[in-house]
């Protein structure tokens, strides 16, 4: 959470935890802590003797700049929604604006994903599993971020609901599922694809990249 | 904080820093401006040279944010929190987007690095048909039966007999090379008939 404050997290990965925030307030509250005690140290930093950098000039170029002026008061943003199977789900504000550039959903059986413009180090998507669904059982060639959204997610550790995040690395292999009678909405953030174990589903590992 | 007396530093009260950017906001103060600048600007130096360890980006984000704060000096709300606060979001949002911009993008997952040789660890838990079924049914069946004879052939064996890459090149008795790249060859195919699907 400081990291996510200061801003050091990769990008995709504070994608998750912003995502996340939205949708719990506890974290809202906590954030909001650290985020005045990292503003504090930076506010009470000590200078050092030979800091003696003139800025004068940048403060006379700065002055010198129009300002701008004040917004007049936002409308509320108005909530996207995405569309898939014939449901529609409300995206937490920070995912909005990607999450109107998404790109096609890809559907696969009960699975849907749809990638989002975020990635450069991760590959980022929406992921959708429908009611009775089961992702194969896989491993984790890195680490796999999943925010549920809407609805549950059940693997062999548990049970997951909205605002929950799910962390996987390479140690882990589970067959994740949807329960019989809710279909399920989730941020996926992967930094390597999975690795499916059994039968013909291993050829998703080559071919994943048009899955997920 | 401690200020000495030979400190150069001006003594600091409550309310001071909200004051002075409420004047920048209200009526462009250049000398409230300065005050706030010569208080966070080199401390803002300090903070990035921590951040980046390197001099020249420190300045430059020392100069982003506070050209910000000039600028968007009316949409700071004192009700929400402190002038430190919100110029340290600036700070870190400036950073931030800094580090963005030289980053590099895309990486690409190649197949290689996903081929373990065909050992791939077989796990007790039970098979899931339904999506052998649809994998096939659905999408790859009829890219599949598209394969030219010999790529077919060493995928069927790879991916339905589940035998290893060596093992299928001493049946068919063909190099170890030539199973690798028929399956190259096929997948490249699989993946071209895939995205054709999309749109
Ligand atoms: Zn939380
Ligand atoms: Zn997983």
């Amino acid at each position: 959470m400081e990291q996510y404050v200061a801003g050091t997290l990769s990008a995709d990965v504070a994608l998750a935890v912003a995502t996340h925030i939205d949708l719990c307030p506890h974290c809202q509250r906590v954030c909001q802590d650290i985020h005045n005690d990292q503003a504090d140290v930076l506010a009470s930093m000590p200078l050092e003797q030979d800091d003696t950098d003139d800025f004068s000039a940048l403060l006379a170029e700065i002055t010198g700049q129009p300002q701008l002026d004040k917004p007049r008061q936002k409308a509320a943003r108005e909530l996207v929604k995405v569309q898939i199977n014939g449901r529609e789900f409300a995206i937490p504000r920070a995912l909005s604006r990607l999450a109107e550039q998404q790109g096609k959903w890809l559907q696969l059986g009960g699975i849907a994903t749809a990638k989002l413009p975020a990635g450069d180090k991760m590959h980022v998507s929406l992921l959708y599993i429908d009611k009775g669904t089961e992702i194969p059982n896989h491993t984790h060639l890195g680490l796999e971020m999943t925010l549920v959204l809407s609805g549950t997610i059940c693997d062999e550790n548990g049970e997951y609901g909205a605002g929950d995040l799910l962390i996987n690395t390479p140690a882990d292999t589970h067959t994740p599922h949807t329960r019989a009678d809710e279909d399920c909405l989730c941020l996926s953030v992967l930094s390597a694809p999975l690795k499916f174990n059994k039968g013909l589903v291993r050829l998703l590992n080559p071919l994943q990249q048009f899955f997920y | 904080m401690t200020i000495s007396a030979e400190s150069a530093e001006p003594h600091i009260r409550t309310g001071q820093w909200e004051d002075a950017l409420t004047f920048v906001a209200l009526h462009a103060d250049k000398s409230a401006y300065a005050e706030l600048f010569n208080y966070f600007a080199p401390r803002l130096k300090a903070f990035g040279m921590k951040m980046f360890g390197n001099e020249q980006q420190a300045l430059e984000m020392v100069q982003d944010t506070m050209l910000n704060v000039w600028k968007k000096a009316r949409l700071f709300d004192p009700s929400r929190g402190c002038a430190s606060t919100w110029i340290f979001t600036i700070a870190r949002n400036v950073r931030f987007d800094m580090l963005r911009k030289k980053q590099s993008r895309k990486d690409d997952i190649s197949a290689d690095d996903l081929w373990a040789d065909g050992d791939y660890p077989e796990l007790e838990e039970s098979a899931t048909d339904q999506w052998e079924t649809m994998l096939l049914s659905e999408k790859l069946a009829p890219f599949f039966d598209a394969l030219p004879v010999a790529q077919r052939l060493v995928m069927q064996k790879v991916y339905l007999e589940e035998k290893s890459h060596q093992e299928v090149a001493e049946e068919l008795d063909i190099p170890l090379g030539t199973v690798k790249s028929r399956i190259r060859l096929a997948l490249d195919r699989l993946r071209e008939a895939l995205d054709d699907t999309r749109s």
